[in-house]
C-alpha cells in the first residue's frame, strides 16, 4: 500500500459510502444488544469530521500490519474476507458482519464503542477506514452571556481519546489486494488495563507486517554498522545507545522512536539512519526482540556491584577483558590499553 | 471470452516497464537481502532470485478461468513476479531454513508441496507466498512497479534438479502434451530423487552432524 502526502498527490479523495454501527462488548458476554446499524449522510457536521478521518487516515495510521493465513498456511482470512465483501457492495448488511466480529471480540473493558465503515476511491484504488471511537462520560457546558448550564453526558464517543483505534486499507484490486493495510493502536505499548492486542490480532487477524526478527535485527544490524564507521563521539554515544536499547525487550516501537526514546543526538541517529537500505524502514513498528538483539548487539556491557561499568565490542568483550573467578562470587577483570578518550557524564 | 490481442499488448507493454524498471533491481535487492540473512548458515547452496520474464508472465494472465479469464487484474493478483529459491543440501536444511523464513518474512500462504498421492511421484519442496519485505524497497526503485508479495521455494539439490529438468522436459513450447510414458519416465526420476534424499538424509543424520 502506498503512502501519501497531501491530498493523495493532487487526486481528489471521495468519500462514497459511511455506515455506522454501535458495537457492545460481547466477548464474554453474549447477553449485550446485538449490532445496530444504520448510514451516514454524506452531508453535515458529522459527515465533515468522519471526512476529515477518511483524509487524514494516509498520515495517522502508521502501523503496517497484514493480514494472517490460516494455521494450515492457506491464503484465506476471515477478516479480510468481511472486509472485501463489505467494498464489493457497500451496505448495512455487508458491514454488520464486520461489526459483529469487532462486538465478539470486545470486552468490557473495552466498553461500548462507535464502529465507522467510510468507503470511497482514490484514482484506481478502492479505499476503506474502518475506525471504532470508544465511549466516555463527559460534561456539557452551555455557555450564555451573564450565565451558563452544565449537564452530564453519557454515551459520548470521543476520538482524541488512548483506545481510539483505525485501521486503513487501500488497494486497487479486490481479488489481489487488500492484504495488507495500516493501523493506529495508540495503545500499542499499554500501561491501562485494556488488552493491546484485540484490535489487530484479534478482531483484525493480523500481525505486524515486520517481524519481530526482521526489525530487530534491522535496528541492530544499523547501529553496528554504525558505530563502526563514526567518529569516537558518536561511537561512544552509539555504543551507550545500544546498551540501554537491550533492555527494551517487547516494546513495539518503529526505529525512529528507539532513537527519540534513547534521546540520540542527531549525528548518532543520522549514522543509523544511513545504514537502512531502504529509507522508509526506519518508520516501520516491530515487536523488539532482545534475545535476537543479544546476539547481534555490537556492544556487552558488564556493571559490577562496586559500580565500575565495562564496555565493549562483544565480539572482543572476552579478549580486552581478563575475567578471573575469584570466592563468593566476586570476579576481577583486568584490561590494559592506551586512554584514547575520557568523559564525565551525568547519567548512563 | 476477453482475450483479444490489443488487451495482450497494452498488458504486455505495461508489464515489460515494470520487470524493466521495477523487477530487475528488486530481484537483486531481495537476492543479497536474502543472501544476508543466509550469511554464516551452513549446507546452503545457493540463493537465486529472479523477475518473472514478460512472456511467461502474458501467458499466465492469458489462462482461462471457468467463465472468463483467471485473472481480472494480473499485475495486482500473480504473485511470483518475483520468485525466490534456496537451495540447500539435505533434507534436514530444508526444515531449518524454512523456521528461519518464517521468522524473518510475513507469510499469506505457505505449504509443503507433496504429490496428492503416496503412490505418486513429481514436484515436491516448500513454498511460500511472502509480503514484500520494506528492506529491499529501496529509494532508487519506483513504489508502482513494486509487487505486494514474492513466492519463495526451498529445495533440495536434488529436489531443484527434478524441477528444473521437468520444467525444461514437461512443458513444451508447442503445447503438446506428455505420453503416458514419457510422464512414467519423469515420474521415475522423481522417485530417484525423492530416494537420493531421503538416503542423503539418513547419512548425514548417522554421521552425527543432523543437529547442526
Amino acid at each position: 500500500m502506498s503512502r501519501l502526502s497531501g491530498r493523495a498527490g493532487g487526486i481528489a479523495l471521495t468519500v462514497t459510502h459511511i455506515h455506522t454501527f454501535l458495537v457492545h462488548p460481547k466477548k464474554a458476554t453474549p447477553e449485550e444488544p446485538e449490532v445496530i446499524g444504520t448510514t451516514v449522510p454524506l452531508t453535515g457536521g458529522l459527515y465533515k469530521l468522519l471526512n476529515g478521518v477518511y483524509e487524514k487516515a494516509d498520515h495517522e495510521c502508521d502501523v503496517d500490519i497484514t493480514f494472517r493465513p490460516t494455521l494450515e498456511g492457506k491464503q484465506e482470512n476471515i477478516c479480510r474476507d468481511l472486509v472485501i465483501d463489505y467494498l464489493q457492495s457497500p451496505n448495512i448488511a455487508r458491514g454488520k458482519h464486520l461489526a459483529e466480529r469487532l462486538s465478539a471480540h470486545t470486552d468490557r473493558r473495552s466498553g461500548l464503542g462507535l464502529l465507522f465503515l467510510i468507503v470511497g476511491k482514490v484514482g484506481a484504488e478502492n479505499k476503506v477506514v474502518v475506525s471504532r471511537f470508544p465511549t466516555d462520560d463527559a460534561i456539557y457546558v452551555d455557555d450564555k452571556p451573564n450565565a451558563f448550564s452544565v449537564q452530564y453526558l453519557e454515551r459520548v464517543f470521543m476520538k482524541n481519546k488512548t483506545s481510539y483505534k483505525a485501521v486503513l486499507y487501500r488497494h486497487r484490486s479486490l481479488t489481489g489486494g487488500f492484504w495488507s493495510g495500516r493501523a493506529i493502536d495508540k495503545q500499542l505499548n499499554p500501561r491501562s488495563g485494556e488488552p493491546s492486542d484485540y484490535w489487530i490480532s484479534d478482531f483484525l487477524v493480523s500481525e505486524f507486517t515486520a517481524t519481530p526478527a526482521q526489525g530487530t535485527r534491522r535496528f541492530a544490524t544499523a547501529i553496528r554498522d554504525a558505530a563502526k564507521k563514526a567518529a569516537l563521539g558518536v561511537k561512544q554515544e552509539l555504543a551507550a545507545a545500544a546498551t540501554i536499547a537491550a533492555g527494551f525487550g517487547g516494546l513495539k516501537l518503529s526505529i525512529d522512536q528507539f532513537c527519540a526514546r534513547l534521546s540520540l543526538s542527531s549525528e548518532a541517529r543520522n549514522a543509523i539512519l544511513s545504514e537502512l537500505r531502504a529509507s522508509r524502514t526506519a518508520q516501520e513498528i516491530f515487536q523488539f526482540d532482545a534475545v535476537l538483539y543479544k546476539e547481534l548487539v555490537p556492544y556487552k556491557s558488564i556493571e559490577l556491584s562496586n559500580g565500575a561499568m565495562m564496555t565493549a565490542d562483544t565480539e572482543r568483550f572476552d579478549k580486552v577483558f581478563k575475567r578471573e573467578d575469584g570466592s563468593g562470587g566476586e570476579v576481577r577483570f583486568t584490561t590494559k590499553g592506551k586512554i584514547v578518550d575520557e568523559k564525565l557524564k551525568t547519567s548512563r | 471470452m476477453k482475450s483479444s490481442k490489443p488487451r495482450a499488448d497494452a498488458l504486455l507493454q505495461q508489464y515489460q516497464t515494470r520487470h524493466d524498471e521495477g523487477l530487475l533491481p528488486l530481484a537483486e535487492e531481495l537476492q543479497l537481502h536474502i543472501a544476508g540473512l543466509l550469511k554464516g548458515h551452513e549446507r546452503v547452496d545457493r540463493v537465486s532470485v529472479r523477475a518473472k520474464a514478460p512472456a511467461s508472465f502474458i501467458r499466465k494472465a492469458l489462462v482461462a478461468g471457468e467463465v472468463d479469464l483467471k485473472y481480472d487484474d494480473p499485475i495486482s493478483q500473480i504473485q511470483d513476479q518475483i520468485g525466490a529459491r534456496i537451495i540447500t543440501f539435505y533434507k534436514s536444511d530444508v526444515d531449518r531454513i524454512d523456521g528461519l523464513i518464517k521468522k524473518y518474512f510475513k507469510p499469506i500462504e505457505f505449504k509443503n508441496r507433496v504429490p496428492e498421492s503416496e503412490w505418486e511421484f513429481g514436484y515436491f519442496g516448500h513454498h511460500y507466498v511472502l509480503v514484500m519485505p520494506s528492506d529491499v524497497k529501496i529509494d532508487g526503485i519506483d513504489f508502482a512497479h513494486i509487487p505486494d508479495f514474492f513466492e519463495l521455494q526451498i529445495k533440495t539439490l536434488f529436489q531443484h534438479a527434478w524441477s528444473e529438468a521437468n520444467h525444461d522436459l514437461g512443458y513444451k513450447s508447442d503445447g503438446a502434451l506428455l505420453k503416458p510414458d514419457e510422464k512414467r519416465k519423469l515420474a521415475f526420476t522423481s522417485a530417484q530423487a525423492w530416494g537420493a534424499d531421503q538416503i542423503f538424509d539418513e547419512l548425514f543424520q548417522v554421521r552425527g552432524q543432523g543437529t547442526s
